[in-house]
């Protein structure tokens, strides 16, 4: 199953695009550890992982149909 | 939720200081306001290193913020009496002593209207997918991060 993630902010510094196509992962926590071997720095980066545009902080299953974003502190205002 | 038309905050660039003028010019018309709160955030030329912040250039999550802050409205109505609110929020490049963000709450006396401008804006600032780039002078650059 391919996941499509979107990325925000600094991170995308990190990865250099802010769009990922990330193959067979099934929950986020699968998702935290495939990026964090891609991109090494992400693993110090803090950030949220949004799921249909919902925070999520549990470990979280995911279908190709979920629009899954990146997040990285907000700073608006 | 979902059959509710969700308002767009974003706009493009600073908030010219008479739009803001305009805003509260519309508002006459509505007579059984006596309270308008309003709260404007300015790019501030922090230092940075020894260079100075000259701009912020902000992104959003677009979708994920107008649901958010479709949500953070409804909260607001629901706990104070608001005749009516109005927020907007630059994104792209605004420079230092700019305005980025307005936000704009009326009720019928004072207290309801003060409360709720505040904690609309902590609640913009924790919650909204929205990320300010600091572009110094020599254009390099960091991101900020909300305190």
């Amino acid at each position: 199953m391919q996941i499509n993630v979107i990325i925000f902010g600094q991170i995308v510094d990190i990865t250099g695009t802010s769009a990922i196509a990330v193959e067979d992962v099934t929950d986020t926590n699968q998702l935290v550890e495939r990026l964090a071997t891609a991109y090494p720095a992400l693993k110090s980066a803090k950030y949220a992982i949004a799921v249909d545009k919902k925070i999520v902080k549990e470990n979280t299953v995911l279908s190709n149909n979920n629009t899954i974003a990146l997040l990285p502190p907000f700073s608006g205002g | 939720m979902a059959d509710k038309k969700i308002k767009n905050i974003f706009m493009q660039g600073p908030i010219p200081a008479g739009f803001i003028a305009d805003s509260i010019q519309k508002h006459s018309t509505k007579t059984d306001i006596g309270a308008h709160s309003i709260f404007l955030g300015q790019v501030r030329d922090d230092i940075i290193g020894d260079k100075k912040v000259a701009a912020i250039d902000y992104t959003t999550y677009e979708e994920m913020a107008l649901e958010k802050m479709q949500e953070i409205r409804e909260d607001m109505f629901s706990k104070y009496a608001l005749t009516c609110m109005h927020v907007y929020h630059s994104l792209g490049k605004v420079a230092a002593g700019e305005l980025s963000l307005f936000v704009f709450t009326s009720s019928k006396h004072r207290k309801m209207a003060i409360e709720a401008c505040e904690e609309t804006v902590e609640r913009i600032k924790a919650e909204l997918p929205v990320w300010g780039k600091e572009l110094l002078e020599d254009e390099s650059y960091q991101w900020k991060e909300n305190k």
